[in-house]
């Protein structure tokens, strides 16, 4: 189990990661892309229990006997749904200071980049990035907090 | 439209209907769960099922021209945001389950009223 | 020329700011937040002067793509309505100050006082029939509140209730009329609009499709409904003598002046739009009726607001029978009888309100000689209360001759049964004049002896009845003033054709004349009999079933049984039973919608491709399972197992994103199910045979329900697409720059949405975060 973790969560990272970015023109997006991070979450949980990710990987102590609250991890969930809400309405409000309504969207096609030749910046992807946060810092919050009753 | 489909989302309302009615919460939960899926695949129905193909697909192959007859993604971005949320929302449910088993011992509905 | 928006605009949103402010002005200052109320009706008072003479709709679009746009229209007889409104307003304000000296809820009476004047204003130049109702149930609110100024007294809270049924009631009427009128605009004008100018502009056009669809009479009932529970005309007449609970300058305002005329204001407005014999037959046999049951009642009234109260439901019958009436001499009548009828009336009201400051009583019998204390006052009452009899050569006399003139020139005409309409009115007036001379006494002849000292009255209390007095002067010297100055042009905008206003002393005998003397001569007569007249009055209308109270009564006690034995049955606490309900009802009307909508069954359309049906087949089995699982973890594999067939059922229906998300999801489901199922226990409660059947009842009846809508509704696949479809899949690349359409349609065309989404999932963390923490910090019971 624990060594089926090692090898699959970095890859669902990825396919996650990418899932997000190229969402706009291929199967994908935010929601998307933040399930299969909780996910991967919680294969991590399911193999190695809660604390792991703060002792094995960030090799902080954890006191023993704390609640699921004093968790860095599950503040950091928080922060992370906060912050995902702040970037969506934030997306929307940067529309305004250009004289469009509420979250319109709009894109830029850029030429001449190495490698890709040519990328599309749509600005439409810092939306769906808050859509992602939200998606995993809530989901990851409800799962660490049930999970730890 | 399909016999066969109409009745497999009646059936999933119905189960689901007669799961809310039960009186152990854990029942309840599942029903509403049970709910959702038929809800969704209904959503889906009203886009029009027909044989998956490359063209059906709503994600287009170019950034051409040329428009294909796709899927009702209308109804796909619907769904797509039921299934995110119908998660976040058994979540609640199951913990407000959780919770009230601990503050009245029981898990019949009707000994709370 | 067009009137000026801005100004309109300013006139009718004034008082709503001020009444905003009112909290903060009531702290800077104190009672003389009256005075400032006095200059903002008198700013907008200004402010409407200089459009007097203008006509025609000015609006402020607001969502085009809609229609709905803030329209006011001016014409003569809005702008009548809307300088007496505010006219009247500076004047109660003022008076206020003094009158409701030492009262405890003063910013609420003003604030309310001034968004009722603001509502006033916004029924009076509206043109938009949305933005009537809205301000016109502002004024039934506003009415409410003061009506039920003294919170603490049950008397003001039962008639604060009364008129707010009745009056509200009267407005979803008013709704249902106006929605009649924009359904027939669409074929009269072309396009579905709520713009009333643009109806009565073409008011031939809308009376023809009102009728080819039989909507022509039901509209003219809804609208004598509400016109009727407004302006209390018979049935509904019986709130307005409940609603003098209120302090006096509300009654003088609002129950005399303005909210009770907004019925007849409505009524003057449609009546271009509207007259017919139809018309005629309802509202002249209404009015009159009103007339004569107010003027007998208000000679039974012990209480001098009582009287009043009365009186005014009469008069505001005299005005909707005017405008009943086809001919030009109604929509004189009318519109005269709005402008001499709230001036002598409001006065009478503060009049009112000065004698039972002052004397300490209301009560008529106990009451006499006052004009040695209340020497102005008395003079005050004298003008106005002679206006209201009708006696020459004071201003409602005027009016009292044209509505004679109206009903004898219909009688002269068709001659038979509309015959009564003329003696009906003569009746009446027998009845005013009683009624009038009564009110008269209370200042004549000599004071009781044991009477309590009466003090003289302030100025300021004096003063604003004085000014109505000098206007019902004016008025009644040379009505040719105020007829120049806007009545005609009130004329103008309610009658049909030409009509050229004339009013004054007649100089030879004729009809109308006869009719005047007549009703002079017999009421000063019965006056002498007085007594025995009220006494008899008294004893007719004291049997309960004659009492409009009394219907009253019963009929919300009636409702408020019915419901008591109602709700227990659907609304017990239990979850069971509330589920059983909504989900019973809503299957009950989705299949009604489809009955009274659908012919029959479509022929049953292409079956699923085989892989389709097995993936659904293995689904439903799952369902099913999940029903009969032994225990909790059997349920929730089986569930799971569902929402996996479900997942596959998504890559065959062309929707990988929606795959990818619910084979994610299903796993992530499934773990917390696991988590959450270990801590609690199974319960197996018996299932008694009964509840069962029902419950499966219940459940097949939803089941039947959806199958059949799946049917009816789900489109075939070899049907076009939907142009909604079709616009996101084409519009997708040019316009959101991606070729993933459910994505594009998730963050760029439908962006607000999926924001109200991601806030959902945010506050369900929110809520479970929240939950165990409570439970953490010992909060339990």
């Amino acid at each position: 189990m624990k060594t089926t973790a090692r090898i699959v969560v970095p890859i669902v990272f990825v396919v996650a990661i990418s899932l997000l970015l190229q969402g706009h023109n291929l199967p994908g997006g935010g929601f998307i892309g933040g399930v299969l991070t909780t996910g991967a979450f919680a294969l991590i949980y399911v193999a190695h229990g809660l604390d792991y990710l703060e002792v094995g990987v960030l090799g902080r102590d954890v006191e023993p006997g704390a609640g699921v609250f004093e968790h860095r991890t599950v503040t950091a969930y928080e922060r992370a749904f906060i912050l995902g809400l702040a970037i969506a309405i934030g997306s929307g409000f940067a529309a305004l200071l250009f004289g469009e309504p509420f979250l319109s969207q709009t894109y830029e096609i850029v030429h001449d980049v190495p490698i890709y030749h040519e990328i599309e910046l749509a600005t439409a992807l810092v939306f769906d990035v808050g859509v992602y946060l939200v998606v995993v810092g809530g989901l990851l919050t409800i799962l660490s907090v049930v999970g730890a009753e | 439209m399909s016999v066969l489909l109409a009745a497999v989302v009646g059936g999933l309302f119905a189960i689901g209907t007669f799961l809310i009615l039960r009186r152990d919460l854990v029942k309840v939960v599942l029903g509403v769960a049970v709910l959702t899926q038929g809800a969704n695949v209904y959503l889906i129905t009203m886009g029009g099922i027909e044989p998956g193909s490359f063209d059906t697909v709503p994600v287009l192959a170019t950034h051409g021209d040329y428009v294909p007859d796709t899927a009702d993604p209308l109804v796909q971005a619907l769904v797509l945001t039921a299934i995110v949320i119908s998660f976040g929302t058994t979540a609640l449910a199951l913990a407000l389950t959780y919770r009230a088993y601990q503050e009245n011992e029981t898990m019949d509905v009707h000994q709370w009223r | 020329m067009a009137p000026d928006l801005s100004v309109i605009t300013v006139a009718v949103a004034l008082p709503f700011v001020a009444a905003a402010a009112t909290p903060l002005l009531h702290r800077a200052l104190g009672e003389r937040t009256g005075f400032a109320g006095a200059v903002v009706a008198l700013a907008s008072f200004g402010l409407l002067l200089t459009q007097v003479g203008e006509r025609g709709a000015v609006s402020f679009v607001w969502v085009p793509s809609l229609d709905v746009a803030a329209r006011f229209y001016v014409d003569g007889w809005a702008l009548l309505f809307a300088l007496l409104a505010s006219g009247i307003g500076a004047l109660v304000f003022a008076y206020s100050r003094s009158y409701m000296h030492g009262d405890e809820h003063l910013a609420r009476y003003y604030a309310t006082l001034l968004a009722f004047m603001g509502s006033i204003l916004g029924v009076a130049l509206a043109a938009d029939l949305v933005l009537v109702f809205l301000f016109w149930e502002l004024t039934s609110v506003a009415s409410f509140v003061l009506i039920g100024h003294h919170t603490d007294s049950d008397a003001s809270r039962y008639s604060a209730r009364m008129a707010m049924v009745v009056t509200v009631g009267g407005g979803l009427c008013l709704l249902a009329g106006l929605l009649v009128l924009a359904v027939a605009a669409d074929p009269a004008l072309g396009e579905r609009t709520f713009d009333l100018s643009a109806m009565i502009a073409s008011a031939d056009a809308m009376e023809a499709a009102l009728r080819e669809r039989g909507l022509f009479v039901p509209a003219l009932a809804l609208f004598g409904v509400a016109a009727g529970a407004k302006s209390a005309q018979v049935p509904l007449h019986f709130w307005l003598p409940n609603a003098m609970v209120a302090p006096t300058p509300v009654s003088a305002f609002l129950h005399s002046a303005t909210m009770v005329k907004v019925g007849i204001y409505f009524v003057g407005r449609l009546r271009p739009l509207l007259l017919s014999p139809e018309w005629t037959y309802l509202f002249a046999t209404v009015g009159l009726l009103t007339m004569t049951v107010g003027a007998v009642l208000a000679v039974a009234a012990t209480d001098v607001k009582q009287l009043l109260a009365y009186s005014t439901a009469s008069h505001l019958g005299l005005m909707v029978a005017a405008f009943g009436f086809e001919n030009a001499y109604g929509a004189e009548a009318g519109s005269f009888h709005l402008l001499s009828h709230a001036a002598f009336k409001a006065a009478l009201f503060l009049v009112a309100g000065i004698v039972a400051h002052e004397a300490g009583t209301r009560h008529i019998d106990s009451l006499s000689g006052l004009w040695r204390d209340l020497p102005v006052t008395a003079a005050i009452a004298g003008v106005t209360a002679l206006s209201m009899a009708g006696i020459p050569p004071f201003s409602g006399f005027y009016s009292k001759e044209l509505l004679f003139e109206a009903a004898y020139e219909l009688a002269h005409y068709d001659g038979g049964l509309t015959w009564v309409f003329p003696v009906t009115a003569v009746i009446a007036s027998v009845f005013t004049v009683v009624y009038s001379l009564r009110f008269l006494s209370i200042f004549l002849g000599d004071r009781p002896a044991d009477a309590d000292p009466v003090h003289r009255a302030p100025a300021l209390l004096v003063a604003p009845p004085a000014v109505l007095a000098l206007v019902t002067a004016v008025v009644s010297v040379s009505p040719g003033v105020a007829v120049d100055a806007i009545v005609q042009s009130a004329v103008d905008a309610t009658a049909v054709g030409d009509a050229e206003l004339h009013v004054g002393l007649p100089d030879h005998v004729s009809p109308p004349v006869v009719m005047s003397a007549i009703s002079i001569g017999v009421g000063a007569a019965a006056y002498g009999v007085g007594d025995r007249l009220r006494a008899g009055i008294g004893a007719a209308t004291d049997r309960d079933p004659l009492g409009a109270n009394w219907w009253y009564d019963r009929l919300l006690n009636g409702a408020e049984a019915a419901s008591a034995r109602v709700s227990p049955l659907i609304h017990d606490g239990s979850l069971r039973t509330y589920v059983s309900w909504s989900v019973t009802a809503a299957a009950a009307l989705a299949l009604l919608g489809y009955a009274a909508t659908v012919a029959g069954l479509p022929p049953v359309g292409r079956t699923v491709p085989p892989t389709m049906a097995l993936v659904l087949a293995v689904a439903g089995v799952a369902a099913v399972s999940v029903m009969v699982a032994p225990s909790h973890v059997a349920e929730v594999l089986t569930l799971s197992i569902l929402g996996f067939m479900v997942a596959i059922f998504y890559i065959l229906a062309s929707a990988p994103d929606l795959a990818l998300t619910q084979l994610v999801v299903e796993t992530l489901v499934l773990l917390i199910f696991l988590l959450v199922i270990e801590q609690l226990p199974a319960f197996y409660g018996d299932i008694p045979r009964g509840v069962l059947a029902r419950d499966a009842a219940v459940s097949l009846f939803v089941g039947v329900t959806v199958f059949l809508t799946v049917l009816l509704a789900g489109r075939e696949a070899t049907a076009e697409p939907t142009a909604v479809a079709r616009y996101y899949a084409t519009e997708a690349v040019p316009q959101g720059g991606g070729t993933n359409v459910v994505n594009v349609i998730l963050v760029d065309f439908r962006g607000f949405d999926t924001l109200g989404e991601i806030v959902v999932i945010a506050v369900a963390a929110i809520s479970v975060l929240v939950l165990i923490i409570m439970r953490n910090r010992g909060e339990t019971q």
